[in-house]
């Protein structure tokens, strides 16, 4: 079971760099407006959802 | 007399220079070389990609005198840097329009930037809380699930150190809101929600820390950092959703702010125009309104005529005819062509800022169903601390081993999550049950309100009613074979279809337009449409008068057009606003259900009564101004009964603010929208039935959570204080009533 002193240290690692991935998204603006995607369609002059779509 | 020659010459951005528009969004400062330094806010239009954004930063960039310049396609917003002795704002809107984009001075700049910091730190606090608090419980799974001894200590001590190690940034930087809290009424001597749960934490805390790294010591040796973690995520998702719909409340407001134009074209006395910033204008300046555009001020048209919209403002659904002499109203819209106004009543003195100011004061005098639950918690929090406080003393007597472990068990059995999640899950699952159903509610604590409602104050006009006109009737007025009456109907829509007279696009929706080729059709405002069909003879469709018609219908309601041919009379069609198909069935479920539902209408007060009459309502009033309506609303919750208000139009947003709770119309105006509690997205009254139904679902299901909670807190209290519930025992509880609390609450999004 040694290698439980490998691992756990590691998990702990691991976590600060999920952390810190969380941190750059955050500051990215991804979580700034959780809405507007849904809230897009009731928006008339708004581009159609997906513009590659063939009519 | 078109405008691009009357501004050659001049600027027209040049007003956003104007220090009283400037300083609302710029912010000045000094840099190293005392240069001085303005930071600007502007809007962008016509965005539609992150490349736009690109584009946009560059021709800033490229203006001499600017010092950065960044572009947020996600918001539709630049911030510039630039030097105050190069250059000027406006070369900074010239040259974002020289790219092809528009920009106007962003006003609400300032604290949108501060909600944007406020909710990024809430959920950065948040996603750290339950992170961790997801690797604790997985660090402290073997200890629960191990048989004794089957977990060597070594490992144990591991495990524990993990768990300390992770706990920390939970503790020091998601928890700091609840020290700051705690500190802070601690600082007022007062006990707030954030007491117990600080003691709580920082209790936990120390004595885990100390069976840790001390394992047998004073703590003992079970550490409770998995509980600690996981009851500050979930307090921490409580203050986020609450966080969001504060925030959602102050941009409803800033929006009804922003209807008024922000620069106006001024006439100068030797006929020139200059582009003015609206806040400079003054009593008895002529000022030029462009199609499309909103008067800027209350005013009186002096040159040329158009049609108003002031259906936002007054509830009036057609377009009002403005010709020299009328009176004009701020906020309303001009439709038809452009015309100059002398202004009489500028900034507070409008009717549509006293409108904005009516709501703005409803919203601040709303009862806060906060504050009765602060004083109902204060009690009980401080119960908690002195339960804590004396279980601690008697069992440092009995036992001084356990004692610590006794005080936090009581602090963390009786944590508030249960009873703080009772009520928001149960809400928050009603609200999404609602959305399926077609109600999107912006404000949870509706919930409660919706379910209580006793009377209801229901708009007429768009409400009711559609916002378009319906033929009820077709006289023949020319003796001729009624067989032939819709042939005459083809005929009138075939010629209504060349105007857009609101009255025009009743009649060509009414009856199928038959394919006639019409001569020399001509439109004469007031009066109506003239036109000439194949076999030469003149066909008139209009007023009484236009179509040689003699008939008085002074005394008859409605709207009515007549069909002439050569200067006499065929048929008059009689038009009626029409009731929403669904209205009936509605309002008869809602009195079946004891709610008393009153009318409330700016329309006629005999066309209010006769639709009320017809609808079997109690009460009908018409011609009511929007300060009458906010005044009956008042007057019935003085009397102690819940009001629902339901409406359409800006001249119900004070309204809609007023009422206990308010359902706007999908299709309604956008600042009723956002002051009502709830929109009925599709327009049906039928979904404010539905909507009534699962409110008192969830109201039972508030209860339940509640009974349970109280019946968790009264079975667990006096088995921590006895000593003989662990504080895992605790911490497992505390999950679990929360759990039962959620899972019941999701009963309702079924």
């Amino acid at each position: 079971m040694d290698i439980l002193y490998l691992l756990i240290p590691m998990s702990a690692v691991l976590v600060l760099g999920i952390l810190a991935v969380f941190a750059w998204a955050l500051d990215g603006g991804q979580f700034d407006d959780l809405e507007q995607h849904g809230e897009q369609i009731f928006e008339p002059d708004a581009d159609p959802l997906d513009r590659h779509q063939a009519p | 007399m078109s405008f691009p020659d009357a501004l050659a010459g001049t600027r027209p951005a040049a007003w956003v220079d104007d220090p009283l528009e400037l300083d609302v969004f710029t912010r000045w400062q000094k840099d190293g070389a005392g240069r001085r330094i303005a930071e600007s806010s502007l809007r962008i239009g016509g965005m539609h990609c992150a490349q736009c954004a690109d584009v946009i930063g560059q021709s800033l960039r490229r203006v001499p005198g600017v010092l950065d310049a960044s572009v947020s396609a996600a918001s539709h917003c630049a911030t510039v840097q630039w030097d105050a002795q190069l250059t000027r704002p406006s070369a900074l809107v010239e040259a974002v329009e020289a790219a092809g984009y528009e920009a106007a001075p962003d006003t609400a700049a300032a604290a949108r930037a501060l909600r944007k910091k406020e909710s990024r730190a809430a959920l950065w606090r948040l996603f750290v809380a339950a992170f961790c608090a997801m690797q604790i419980m997985m660090l402290a799974t073997p200890a629960y699930v191990s048989a004794p001894g089957e977990l060597a200590a070594e490992h144990k001590r591991l495990l524990d150190w993990g768990s300390w190690l992770l706990t920390l940034p939970v503790l020091w930087f998601s928890a700091a809101p609840f020290f700051a809290g705690a500190w802070r009424s601690f600082a007022q001597r007062r006990i707030g929600m954030d007491v117990p749960v600080a003691i709580g934490i920082a209790v936990a805390f120390v004595a885990s820390s100390g069976a840790a790294f001390d394992p047998g010591g004073l703590f003992g040796r079970e550490v409770y950092f998995d509980s600690l973690a996981m009851f500050v995520s979930f307090l921490l998702g409580g203050r986020l959703l609450e966080m969001r719909a504060r925030h959602r409340a102050e941009v409803s407001l800033e929006d009804a702010t922003t209807r008024l134009p922000q620069s106006v074209m001024r006439l100068l006395a030797d006929g020139t125009v200059e582009v003015v910033s609206a806040k400079r204008l003054g009593r008895g300046d002529l000022v030029r309104i462009p199609m499309g555009q909103a008067f800027a001020a209350d005013g009186v048209v002096t040159e040329g005529q158009t049609q108003a919209d002031e259906s936002l403002l007054t509830g009036e659904s057609r377009p009002v005819p403005k010709r020299n002499g009328d009176t004009v109203i701020a906020g309303s819209v001009n439709l038809q062509s452009p015309v100059v106004m002398r202004v009489e009543r500028v900034g507070a003195d409008t009717r549509y800022e006293a409108i904005v100011a009516l709501m703005r004061a409803a919203k601040t005098q709303r009862p806060a169903v906060l504050a009765s639950a602060d004083r109902w918690a204060s009690p009980f929090l401080w119960a908690v601390l002195l339960l804590a406080a004396a279980a601690g003393a008697a069992w440092s007597v009995i036992d001084p081993a356990r004692a610590v472990w006794v005080v936090v068990s009581v602090l963390i059995v009786t944590c508030p999550c249960a009873l703080s999640l009772a009520a928001p899950s149960a809400l928050l699952a009603a609200a999404g049950a609602m959305g399926r159903q077609g109600v999107l509610l912006r404000r949870l604590d509706a919930v409660e309100r919706l379910a209580k409602v006793q009377t209801l104050f229901i708009d007429k006009t768009g409400t009711l009613t559609e916002g378009r006109l319906r033929c009820v009737a077709v006289k023949r007025q020319d003796g001729g074979d009624p067989a032939a009456t819709h042939e005459i109907e083809a005929r009138a829509a075939s010629l209504a279809a060349w105007s857009n007279h609101p009255l025009s696009v009743a009649a060509r929706e009414a009856f199928p337009a038959a394919g006639i080729a019409w001569h020399d059709v001509r439109e004469t405002p007031g009066l109506g449409l003239e036109g000439t069909d194949d076999h030469g003879c003149a066909w008139r469709l209009g007023s009484a008068t236009w179509a040689g018609a003699t008939e008085d219908v002074g005394h008859m309601q409605g709207a009515h057009v007549w069909l002439g041919r050569d200067g006499r009379p065929v048929a008059r069609f009689d038009f009626d606003e029409a009731v929403r198909d669904d209205a009936p069935a509605a309002l008869r479920a809602l009195q079946a259900q004891g709610v008393r539902i009153h009318l409330l209408s700016g329309d006629e007060p005999a066309r209010a009564r006769r639709l009320a009459a017809a609808l079997g309502l109690a009460s009908a009033e018409g011609a009511m101004t929007p300060a009458d309506k906010l005044a009956a609303v008042c007057r019935a919750q003085a009397r102690g009964e819940v009001v629902a208000m339901i409406g359409d139009g800006i001249n119900d947003a004070p309204v809609l603010a007023q009422a206990d709770v308010s359902l706007a119309m999908g299709e309604g105006a956008l600042i009723a929208r956002t002051q009502a509690d709830g929109v009925l997205v599709s327009n049906r009254l039928n979904d404010a039935v539905r909507a009534r139904a699962i409110a008192q679902r969830a109201m039972r299901i508030v209860r339940q959570n509640l009974a349970w909670a109280a019946a968790y807190n009264a079975a667990c209290v006096p088995l921590a204080l006895a000593g003989w519930l662990p504080p895992w025992a605790a911490g497992l509880g505390m999950a679990a009533s929360s759990l039962v609390v959620v899972t019941n609450s999701l009963r309702l999004s079924r």
